[in-house]
């Protein structure tokens, strides 16, 4: 229901004024009236009347006057115009002065209960439109606050996220840098974001990764985790595991965001772990070592007690016994020593040029008298085309010893004495790009049991002669190396060991 | 009196020459063999008083040479003195599990002598046995 609707007379003829106003009150109206334009006009201020109904001719401002002033102040607000008989100059202009509707005079009470009406209708449809306005202005800004709501939710998500969140552009700039990515790479958020492209932010090589993703992956859009030590421009090194999303829209390459974890303290447990576990398997089996210390010092008691004979009868082949026993255990006592060191020890590898193909050379030629002696022979198939590379010599030099010496070992233990014992030592590169190094031999091979055993600290196959840290140093060492060993055995038939270290050129090709 | 024949059966050759000269300054006859297969060779060509028997060897232990001796009518009378770094109790296990695999039952060893032992005490062990 609307309230009671205002409406302002002007006229002039104050009897008009009287007439109208009595009828329409008592049609139920709230009226109003003024004698000329400028009254009308501040009447119109003050009640701001729904409905105006105005004669033209009016001395002073007139209502084509009025009407102009009324539109300005309110243009919704209706007008009626009353005007002469005939005058349409008037009455056009007043319409295109914003009248809503026009009646002739002499005023008669159904053409202006018709234009009333019709001005009420018009009140009626625009408060209601205005109504509609309103509350759709609120549902918008109900939905505006909603959606910042939820992008705020997500800048803070990306702001609070541990893994550092990076996206690009489809011009590769970029657009979203979060605290743990600035973290990472080290560049404040406010030099990035917007004015970094991906090649200003990445170093080449990890830029390209995500670059490549987008080029020759477009059908599989999302990279799987992966590995890497990512290298920031300040020089730190920090291992992280990375993926990334390219992102399209309708079929439109519109960016990429990277994904990256930092692995720092993860990788310090996993060291310090595997360290500690190290020093609880070099604890638990301090037996082991102690049977193995025990058979060096019954060689040097002995050795003593021959020295000994051999001096008091002066017997020169006693004291030559003699003297080899205890010199060959204080060797055994010394390469113990240093196994163990070795094995407890953390120790980078000591990169530098070298050929693997010599020092395989000075291995066999080294080991070559002692293997004729025990009936074996000792061959080997380089590939030459391997030639220099960047390794540490020492880690090759000692696991391959210890591997050929297990092998002649296992030549020696071999029940079957009538098969020809040889055990060959093979180098090559393989298809992903590793350097492999394989020792062969025909001897005893290993059963199951002893094979899952061969890296348990201080397990030995050899009785009290080894001392069970000879696999486990070198498997240590080309762990450390970034390399890997495996093993193909079978009992009767001799057993394989392949060591795969990364291939690496003596210049590096990487200019990171 | 004839000196007699003492067979030493070990693997080292460390332990041989020791085990040799202890026998020579006690004036016994040592023989040598350098593993289980090698010393029951020996045995069966010329068999000797008494036997110093290692555990672990290649190709034949000391284990399966000692059991194989005490089940063999000809050869269980032999005194054998063990000389080992094993310990005794790991011993008595596998001869039980070759008593259950090859069958008869073996008496535990008359001397067990754990590595190091002084040369006395070596001596001394041989002696009450032999003489």
């Amino acid at each position: 229901m609307m309230s009671t609707i205002k409406i302002l007379i002007v006229d002039d003829e104050e009897i008009i004024v009287k007439l109208l106003s009595m009828s329409l009150r008592s049609d139920g109206y709230e009226t109003f009236s003024a004698y000329s334009g400028q009254q009308g006009l501040e009447v119109f201020k003050s009640e701001s009347p729904d409905i105006v109904i105005t004669d033209i001719k009016m001395p002073g401002m007139d209502g084509l006057e009025l009407l102009k002033k009324i539109k300005e102040i309110d243009p919704e607000k209706e007008a009626i115009i009353v005007t002469g008989h005939g005058d349409i100059d008037s009455t056009i202009t007043a319409l295109q002065y914003g009248a809503s509707d026009f009646i002739n005079k002499p005023v008669r009470d159904d053409a202006l209960a018709i234009a009333l009406e019709r001005a009420k209708t018009k009140i009626a449809l625009r408060k209601k439109l205005k109504d509609y306005t309103t509350n759709l202005e609120i549902k918008i800004a109900e939905a505006t606050e909603e959606i910042r709501r939820r992008a705020d939710f997500q800048k803070l998500l990306i702001k609070s996220s541990h893994d550092a969140i990076i996206a690009f552009n489809h011009e590769w700039k970029v657009v979203i840098y979060n605290p743990e990515a600035a973290r990472i790479f080290g560049e404040a958020p406010k030099d990035v974001r917007n004015k970094m492209t991906i090649d200003e932010l990445y170093t080449p090589r990890i830029a390209n990764i995500f670059k490549n993703q987008f080029r020759n992956e477009k059908d599989k859009k999302v990279l799987p985790w992966k590995e890497n030590i990512i290298k920031t421009k300040d020089g730190r090194q920090i291992p992280v595991r990375y993926t990334s999303d390219t992102i399209f829209e309708n079929g439109q390459f519109v960016g990429t965001v990277n994904f990256f974890q930092d692995l720092t303290e993860i990788k310090r447990l996993e060291k310090e772990l595997v360290q500690s576990e190290r020093m609880a398997a070099v604890g638990q089996t301090v037996s082991g070592l102690a049977h193995y210390v025990k058979n060096i010092l019954v060689g040097l008691k002995g050795g003593s007690y021959v020295v000994d004979v051999g001096i008091q009868k002066n017997d020169t082949e006693k004291l030559k016994a003699g003297w080899e026993t205890i010199k060959k255990n204080i060797k055994r006592a010394g390469d113990l020593t240093q196994d163990l060191l070795t094995y407890s020890k953390q120790r980078e590898p000591e990169m530098e040029t070298c050929s693997p193909n010599g020092i395989v050379e000075e291995l066999t030629e080294l080991l070559k008298d002692y293997a004729i002696s025990k009936g074996i022979r000792l061959t080997k198939e380089l590939d030459t085309g391997i030639g220099e590379v960047m390794a540490d010599p020492k880690t090759i030099h000692n696991s391959l010893l210890n591997i050929i010496n297990n092998a002649i070992d296992a030549c020696i233990e071999d029940e079957n004495v009538s098969k020809k014992h040889e055990v060959t030592i093979k180098t090559y590169k393989d298809e992903k790009n590793m350097l492999c190094f394989e020792v062969i031999d025909n001897g005893c091979g290993m059963d199951d049991d002893t094979r899952k055993q061969l890296f348990t600290p201080l397990f030995s196959s050899k009785g009290g002669k080894g001392t069970g840290l000879g696999l486990l140093v070198t498997g240590k060492l080309i762990e450390e190396h970034r390399g890997s060993i495996d093993i193909e055995t079978s009992p009767g038939n001799g057993s394989t060991f392949r060591i795969k270290l990364p291939y690496e050129r003596p210049k590096a090709l990487d200019i990171n | 009196m004839m000196s007699k024949k003492v067979l030493v059966v070990d693997d080292d050759p460390d332990v041989r020459s020791f085990v040799i000269t202890v026998l020579d300054e006690n004036q016994y006859i040592p023989l040598v063999a350098k593993d289980g297969v090698e010393g029951f060779e020996m045995i069966e060509k010329d068999p000797p008083d008494l036997v110093i028997l290692d555990v672990l060897m290649p190709r034949g232990s000391g284990i399966r040479l000692y059991h194989k001796l005490k089940t063999t009518e000809k050869y269980k009378q032999i005194p054998i003195i063990m000389f080992t770094g094993i310990a005794l109790n790991s011993f008595l296990k596998s001869q039980k599990v070759l008593d259950e695999f090859k069958g008869g039952e073996v008496p535990e060893p008359d001397i067990y002598l754990e590595k190091p032992a002084d040369p006395e005490e070596l001596a001394a062990a041989v002696k009450k046995k032999i003489g």
